[in-house]
């Protein structure tokens, strides 16, 4: 698997990659090259396509509003849509069944209990698509312990839906060679076909080239931050607590909060609110943790406001402001309960919890109000923040796969990427309208058989445009969509945005153990010290070659960053 | 038996039949290979239900236990899974790196820090867990009321039947720092415990979880073995002015002394296998630098970062050391005089 090795031999497609072969073969397996790329057919491919390449390879774009957005994007975020639902006025994107009956089974991670694989919310939606899809939902939290075992069987279902957090060691390199290419059915105008599809933005298609070919269903998202401070808005205006401004503040404020006795906590792991607060560079991806300063790359773990971070977040620990179920780490149990229970009053997830909790307690607990803090900076000036990518979650099919399997699941892919406003959408987000949300008033409302059965399974195949749309809540339709345009005005692009990029092998287990370093270190089991240690090992274990890849990856594609 | 003889026979042909330097000789050993090749025919054909009746469990062994070992051979590659959809042609695929994998072991901390862990929780549960299970086969032998044993026997093997994911929320939801006893102590005034997610003591931990769970499950064997214990013995021992404490240490002890000897040299057998699920379970809680043992490192090196050449070396190596131990407890129950696993 010498990156040198497989070039010379077949002609690129590629004139970039051709010339860097060439190179390679000038330097005869000297310094690691982002050579490998030219290879014929699907072997480990490294590096990334852009400009020209991927020109070719994308899908052509067309616009298919359906309804206004009340709060249109601005500064990368979604498109809101607050207005009340108008059930009778809703459009058909879908208006003939694309699919041919087949049966497609689908691996896909899931937060939650997934409902019987029997359910009428799968049956509907089955029934709208026309093709019979077959749900294997893994837990989320631990995916990534199945992917890899499932992927190296020989008995991959036709799609696996891969976050890309979930791309770690040599799970590229399964992805490259176990996913079919995707182009001829959909590069160009051939998307047309799939209207829904083709109204996937473009820079959610460019994420989706994975060695040199379009192999994934994105499901497009904002580059704005996701992880947001969420916390009991109840009980900070009853309590009268102020949003904290500054790293100072939360402290103080966490201090003021917390009060063991009667089982109550500021927050839990503030880990991933600490690094924006210091202007870290994104943890979001491995490539986006690379920036350009001065001609030189450089890597977020090498940075200073790197270690101020983690040392803010173990001072958290180390105070006893943390809520002691965070001490378990992934294997702690899931936070809702006792957020709603207020022992802890902040908490940062994602920004999509702000509405599920929202509406997990809507009814047994009216008082519960979830709002979104505002990232801060830690000296209480504007914070830096650096963008995630617009497509992290993708679904793969299967390479074994027939034309007849793979044009079923664009059929699922067209029916879930379905804009807000069609049937569709409220299909595949709600449900069936009596059985699984009823509407009072343009308010829909998610009965216990849809809380069950309408959870995250056809929304992870493909999505439309970034949308937040809650016509259930409003309000935290808006407060999302504002907290997106708010941040979105702070965040800056990193050297490798917007790019897809593979990892030679050699280097994927560099960071393995980083995460859970700094988990360590955070809850006060290792030092600042070890961390600096294994940055310095990191670096003299490939992490310096790694960042000559990395520079000629980016000589050779330019950045996308603004 | 059987299978004794076999390779006997043929180890005697083989030095018989080439022997130009004696060809007067021949006739002796070819009588003997004939006699044996007879007895052998006539025993097959008596014995070839109970031989054909073996065949399943044969093959079931070769299939699951014998061939799945030739798969050791990637810990020698630079093992790549996704380069081909089947995995033997990915075996055959994957670079070989020679003994890489094994020197990257041997300079690897984390490996060594789960050596170190592995071998400080056996002992650990040596000294602890292992005699608990006699000390209750004793005590539940006492009991004379069938009714009562019955019931402690039930409440004692109960534990054994839960899964390490409910013993470990339980744990948690008792021992937790927002846990019963840790509020407890809150609301009268005191600090919390940190019992769930402390690294120092963490092997006791693990070790306490371990004999509330499986030490009822382990009596049964002693039981059975206390069973057979002849009450002439304890009569003639109470004749003869032996107290209760006597009794145990001259009759009961050593009538137990040969289940011992032979369950210390399979657990020692099993000594770096501390209990992966249970740990795996808790790893996180603890970080990697208390909680990692080899079964865990393996998983996490292999499974989860796919680096499969390094984790089935790390396996191997965990492999060799276990053979090594057995046969060093065997050779010691040897020395006490007991069978062991196996004869010598």
């Amino acid at each position: 698997m010498t990156p040198n090795a497989a070039s010379p031999s077949a002609p690129s497609r590629r004139s970039f990659l051709a010339s860097s072969a060439v190179a390679a073969a000038a330097v005869a397996g000297g310094m690691p090259l982002l050579a490998a790329c030219g290879g014929s057919d699907t072997k480990s491919r490294e590096g990334t396509t852009s400009g020209k390449d991927a020109k070719k390879l994308l899908p052509a774009y067309v616009a298919n509003n359906v309804v206004t957005p009340d709060i249109p994007a601005k500064n990368g975020s979604a498109v809101g849509f607050t207005a009340r639902l108008d059930l009778a006025g809703l459009k058909t994107s879908v208006p003939a069944k694309l699919g041919k009956g087949g049966k497609v089974t689908i691996m896909s991670p899931f937060w939650g209990s997934p409902p019987k694989s029997d359910n009428a919310y799968y049956r509907a939606m089955n029934d709208l698509i026309g093709v019979d899809v077959r749900w294997q939902n893994q837990d989320g939290n631990t995916y990534e312990q199945k992917l890899g075992a499932v992927l190296a069987s020989s008995d991959v279902p036709d799609v696996v839906v891969v976050p890309g957090w979930n791309m770690n060691g040599k799970i590229p390199n399964a992805v490259i060679s176990k996913f079919a290419d995707l182009g001829p059915y959909l590069s160009g105008d051939a998307v047309k076909q799939y209207p829904n599809l083709a109204a996937i933005p473009t820079d959610a298609w460019q994420r989706s080239i994975f060695g040199g070919a379009l192999r994934g269903l994105p499901m497009p998202a904002s580059y704005v931050p996701n992880i947001v401070p969420l916390y009991r808005k109840d009980i900070f205006d009853k309590e009268g607590y102020e949003v904290p401004r500054s790293t100072d503040e939360f402290m103080a404020l966490a201090k003021e909060i917390t009060n063991a006795r009667a089982k109550r906590w500021a927050c839990l792991d503030m880990k991933w609110i600490a690094f924006p607060a210091f202007g870290v560079l994104s943890g979001a991806e491995k490539p986006l943790g690379w920036n350009l300063v001065d001609g030189k790359l450089i890597n977020r773990i090498e940075t200073p406001e790197y270690l101020e971070a983690l040392e803010w977040a173990r001072k958290l620990f180390a105070a006893g402001v943390v809520h002691p179920d965070a001490e378990f780490g992934k294997n702690a149990p899931d936070p809702g309960p006792k957020f709603a229970k207020g022992e802890f009053l902040i908490y940062a997830n994602d920004l999509s919890q702000w509405w599920s909790r929202t509406t997990e307690q809507a009814v047994q607990n009216p008082q519960f109000k979830v709002w979104g803090m505002d990232l801060f900076a830690h000296d209480g000036g504007d914070p830096t923040l650096w963008a995630t990518q617009p497509a992290n979650i993708f679904a793969f099919v299967n390479k074994k796969a027939s034309e007849a399997v793979v044009r079923d699941v664009l059929a699922v892919a067209n029916v879930t990427a379905a804009p807000y406003g069609t049937k569709e959408y409220m299909m595949t987000n709600y449900g069936v309208e009596g059985t699984h949300y009823t509407v009072k008033d343009g308010v829909p409302t998610k009965t216990d058989q849809g809380n069950n059965e309408v959870m995250n399974a056809y929304v992870m195949v493909a999505g439309p445009a970034a949308t937040i749309a809650h016509p259930d809540f409003p309000e935290v339709a808006r407060g999302q969509v504002e907290w997106q345009q708010r941040m979105g005005a702070f965040t800056r692009k990193s050297s490798f945005y917007g790019m897809q990029i593979t990892e030679p092998s050699r280097y994927t287990n560099l960071g393995n153990d980083l995460e859970q370093m700094e988990d360590d270190v955070v809850r006060g089991r290792k030092k600042i010290s070890d961390m600096q240690q294994w940055i310095s090992d990191w670096k003299s274990k490939g992490g310096d070659r790694l960042r000559d890849w990395y520079k000629k990856v980016l000589d050779d594609n330019g950045s996308a960053a603004s | 038996m059987s299978n004794s003889t076999v390779p006997r026979s043929r180890a005697e042909a083989d030095t018989g039949s080439p022997s130009p330097a004696a060809p007067a000789t021949t006739t002796g050993p070819a009588t003997k290979k004939t006699r044996t090749r007879q007895s052998l025919r006539v025993r097959f054909r008596r014995d070839r239900l109970l031989l054909l009746m073996t065949l399943p469990a044969l093959v079931l062994v070769l299939v699951f236990n014998y061939v799945p070992i030739l798969g050791n051979v990637v810990a020698f590659q630079d093992y790549d899974p996704y380069i081909s959809d089947n995995g033997v042609v990915s075996i055959l695929e994957s670079p070989f790196v020679g003994l890489e994998n094994f020197r990257r072991i041997f300079e690897d901390s984390a490996f060594w820090n789960a050596v170190e862990n592995t071998l400080v929780l056996f002992f650990l549960q040596l000294v602890l867990y292992f005699p608990v299970p006699i000390l209750l086969a004793l005590l539940i032998n006492s009991v004379v009321r069938p009714r009562v044993r019955a019931v402690a026997q039930a409440v004692l093997y109960l534990p054994h039947f839960f899964s390490w994911v409910l013993v470990i929320a339980v744990f948690q939801q008792l021992l937790g720092g927002a846990g019963l006893l840790s509020q407890l102590l809150r609301e009268h005034g005191h600090d919390g415990l940190d019992i769930m997610t402390d690294p120092h003591t963490f092997t006791f931990l693990v070790t306490a979880q371990t004999v509330w769970k499986d030490a009822g499950w382990g009596i049964i064997v002693f039981l059975a073995a206390l069973s057979s214990v002849s009450p002439d013995l304890y009569e003639a021992a109470a004749m003869d002015g032996a107290g209760r404490w006597r009794r145990i240490w001259h009759v009961t002890l050593p009538a137990l002394r040969p289940v011992i000897a032979l369950l210390l040299v399979l657990r020692v057998g099993d000594a770096l296998t501390v209990g992966f699920e249970q740990i795996l379970l808790q790893r996180d809680a603890v970080g990697p630098g208390a909680a990692e043992v080899l079964d865990t490192f393996v998983w996490w090196n292999g499974v989860r970062n796919q680096d499969f050449g390094y984790a089935a070396a790390a396996g191997l190596v965990k492999g060799v050391v276990s053979i090594g131990l057995v046969l060093a407890a065997n050779k010691v129950a040897h020395l006490m005089g007991e069978q062991g696993v196996y004869k010598k």
